[in-house]
């Protein structure tokens, strides 16, 4: 069969399986993505030509897709509905939802091909212009289609700057950080401690932002510090245990008190030896403050403001959202010009070979430390923003699973490579906190209303599936199965750097390990060769 | 121009280098030669700053330079093609010569130090966007020494040029080593290949287990019986 149009079928599928889960305008939007998806994914398999012969022979694919999504999502209406315990749904919005969807598919697989057949920079600049229009219409989609997947959308993208942050650490500087969710606490905490009523203290967000991505970079240098001039497995170990460290710090800070020490402990002690008592009042600055509150959390904390906009609400994603959205674009443009910068080149040498990069005049301890600094701030950043928007933090969250989340968007969305982190985090977190989570509410309307009675005959069994048919339940297992299964099948990562796929490809190409042709021969042949001939000469 | 005084170094209880002295003088190729483990590779290590002398001085220029961190020494002029080539495998040729002016604060002349290169190593150009990884071994070679010179170092560092290449290719790598000579580069040249080292270097000093016991001019240290004997296989 064709390929293009396998493509379209298996493009069509997940679609429409996906519609199962969502149900309702789901299909439309689905729809966009996956013209979007297959268009991308088509586009470049054809050679450069007119957009229009590109459009033609991308029309039966993008023809089978959208039958396939509107016909699976149809079969959702009719059969999938009523197992659920539903009304089968047959109004207006079904049959405009539907074509909305059909049609979508049509139009953008089309358009996201044909734009191949443009020249080289026009396709970039197309491409840039058809994302800027995803990214400013979701929000408003998602609010007039009801589906409500802004929320998650801004929770992942908050991973998408942890998992920048992390890359320069790990992607750039080859550095292994297990720990890494410690700076994203910083920065949440900062936020938290500087605006909640619960210290009296009310910073403004916009300057706070800036204060928590400061601390962070401040505590990635006072950690770095000492664990830098380590390598390799030593330093994944001890991040690991500042990992561990900093959660329980935030735990415990429940009653902190700071005296000036001298006249509180110095000066008393040395007149206590001479029986005296102090006459100077001990200087105070906390005494027994609560600074987090441990296990229950600082909540509720200030929001951001704009003028026009007011403060942003928990109930309106909007404004979060292209908020995240600036944070990121602000993200990628220092991040690109850091890669290309001097520092960056100095990254990606210590990374390659850190006696070698010395040897060029590179201060090691420096240059890993700043990549240290760099990533924590883009944490900071991360933590301030969602602890504005989650308007509490708890201890919990920024456990070593939130690290090794993290690492897991690095490394399967392409170790080094921004787009791939940009994806992996999307794709990680989306799973995680929109499709898992349908598919339970899926699977429990299913068992309640289909299954469970079907097995009434057997009540060991329909307890046993009750009990286990949570895939929340299996989110760690699903996360390591996806990992091995990734690892084994595309190392690279979905979208991997230039360099590791080129690496990946001269590999393949040389069929086994690149070895230098001569350094496997003996060298005793051309010592005696030579001794020989100059023997001769004389 | 460069000058080490009585340098002791140690790993950890070993004494590898038992007061080596020598000096190399502006414009001259020095080379040291000696067998396996006489601790020739140690003597540059220990210039470079990777291993710290216990006792003793190291003079550039009348600066000591064995109380600093590598990175600073190689900042000072001090440019090496190490032992094992210590190319970045996963950057392009021209990255790595790239970053091998990076300690250069004045960029200016880039072009005509990369053309230099260039013009020395022909090779090198015809890979220029080729991963380092992915060259032989003697353009690896090739590779360090032009990463070495685009530094414009005061003094290169040369560890085992010849180590596991072709004959040809060995007489070709001496060449060049002769030729960055000829434009005023001073070297210091460490070699097993003894009689090749001679015959293209000014003087030569002899390693034995740590200590230098022989230094003459090449020519006349190529007709010494005991070098003959023991280092150029020569009855």
């Amino acid at each position: 069969m064709d390929k293009n149009i396998k493509s379209g079928i298996t493009f069509g599928l997940i679609g429409g399986f996906l519609t199962f889960l969502f149900g309702g305008w789901s299909v439309a939007v689905l729809g966009g993505m996956l013209g979007l998806g297959l268009g991308l994914s088509l586009g470049s398999r054809f050679e450069r030509r007119n957009p229009l012969q590109i459009a033609r022979a991308s029309f039966m694919p993008a023809l089978v897709a959208a039958v396939i999504l509107v016909g699976l999502s149809l079969v959702q209406n009719i059969f999938i509905l009523p197992a659920l315990g539903k009304a089968r749904l047959f109004d207006n919005q079904v049959i405009i939802a539907n074509t909305i969807g059909f049609l979508v598919v049509l139009l953008l697989t089309i358009i996201t091909c044909a734009i191949h057949g443009l020249s080289e920079r026009q396709e970039g600049i197309a491409k840039l212009v058809l994302l800027a229009i995803v990214i400013i219409t979701f929000p408003f989609i998602d609010k007039a289609t009801g589906l409500r997947w802004s929320a998650q959308v801004i929770f992942a993208l908050i991973f998408v700057i942890l998992g920048l942050g992390l890359n320069i650490v790990v992607g750039y500087a080859g550095l292994l950080d297990l720990g890494y969710a410690a700076f994203f606490a910083i920065g949440a905490y900062t936020t938290g401690i500087l605006s909640s009523p619960q210290h009296g203290i009310y910073m403004n967000f916009w300057l706070v932002i800036w204060i928590a991505a400061g601390i962070a970079a401040l505590w990635g240098l006072i950690l770095g510090a000492p664990t830098l001039p380590l390598r390799g497995d030593y330093l994944a170990i001890v991040t690991l245990g500042f990992g561990e460290m900093i959660p329980v710090i935030f735990r415990n800070l429940t009653e902190v008190t700071i005296k000036e020490p001298f006249t509180c402990w110095i000066l008393p002690g040395i007149t206590n030896l001479f029986g005296a008592k102090s006459t100077l009042a001990c200087i105070t600055f906390f005494e027994r403050q609560d600074l987090t509150a441990g296990e229950k959390g600082i909540s509720p904390i200030g929001r951001p403001s704009l003028p026009f906009i007011g403060e942003f609400q928990s109930d309106n994603p909007i404004p979060w959202y292209f908020l995240i959205i600036v944070i990121i674009l602000l993200s990628i443009f220092i991040i690109r010009r850091l890669r290309e910068s001097r520092l960056g080149r100095a990254w990606m040498a210590i990374r390659e070979d850190e006696l070698a990069a010395s040897q060029m005049g590179i201060d090691p301890v420096r240059t890993k430390l700043a990549a240290f600094a760099m990533g924590a701030t883009f944490s900071g950043f991360a933590g301030a923003f969602y602890a504005a928007y989650i308007r509490g933090i708890f201890p919990s969250v920024f456990d070593f699973s939130a690290s090794i989340i993290i690492l897991v968007i690095v490394i399967l969305g392409g170790l080094g490579n921004i787009n791939g982190v940009i994806v992996g985090g999307l794709v990680i977190m989306t799973a995680d906190r929109l499709f898992l989570p349908a598919l339970k509410d899926f699977l429990a309307s299913l068992l309640t209303n289909t299954i469970l009675p079907s097995l009434a005959g057997n009540p060991v069994l329909q307890a046993a599936v009750k009990d286990n048919a949570n895939p929340i339940l299996y989110r760690f297992l699903l996360f390591g199965l996806t990992l091995v299964i990734m690892m084994a099948v595309r190392p690279e990562g979905l979208i991997p750097s230039a360099q590791r796929r080129m690496e990946l490809h001269a590999a393949e190409e040389m069929a086994g390990p690149v070895i230098p042709e001569e350094t496997a021969k003996p060298n005793a042949m051309t010592v005696a060769g030579k001794t020989k001939a100059a023997a001769k000469k004389r | 121009m460069l000058e080490l005084k009585d340098v002791h170094t140690y790993y950890g209880n070993i004494h590898a280098l038992k007061g080596v002295s020598l000096t190399v003088n502006q414009g001259e190729i020095v080379t040291l030669i000696g067998s396996n483990g006489a601790g020739k590779s140690t003597t540059l290590r220990t210039i470079q700053g990777i291993n710290r002398p216990r006792s003793g001085t190291i003079l550039l220029e009348g600066v000591a330079l064995e109380k600093l961190p590598p990175h600073e020494i190689a900042g000072r002029g001090v440019a090496q093609s190490p032992e094992g080539r210590l190319i970045f495998p996963r950057m392009t040729v021209l990255e790595n010569l790239e970053m091998g002016a990076y300690a250069r604060k004045n960029k200016t002349g880039f072009d005509d130090d990369l053309a230099r290169v260039f013009s020395l190593f022909p090779r090198l150009k015809e890979r220029i966007t080729q991963k380092g990884g992915t060259l032989s071994g003697g353009e690896q070679q090739m590779l360090a020494m032009g990463r070495a010179l685009m530094a414009r170092p005061r003094i290169l560092l040369l560890d085992e040029p010849s180590m596991g290449l072709s004959p040809l290719l060995v007489e070709l790598i001496f060449e060049i080593i002769q030729n960055i000579n000829k434009e005023g580069m001073t070297i210091l040249l460490v070699e097993q290949n003894a009689l090749m080292a001679l015959s293209i270097a000014n003087r030569g000093y002899v390693l034995q287990t740590g200590e230098i016991i022989l230094s003459d001019a090449a020519a006349k240290l190529k007709e010494n019986e005991m070098v003959r004997k023991s280092y150029l296989g020569i009855e």
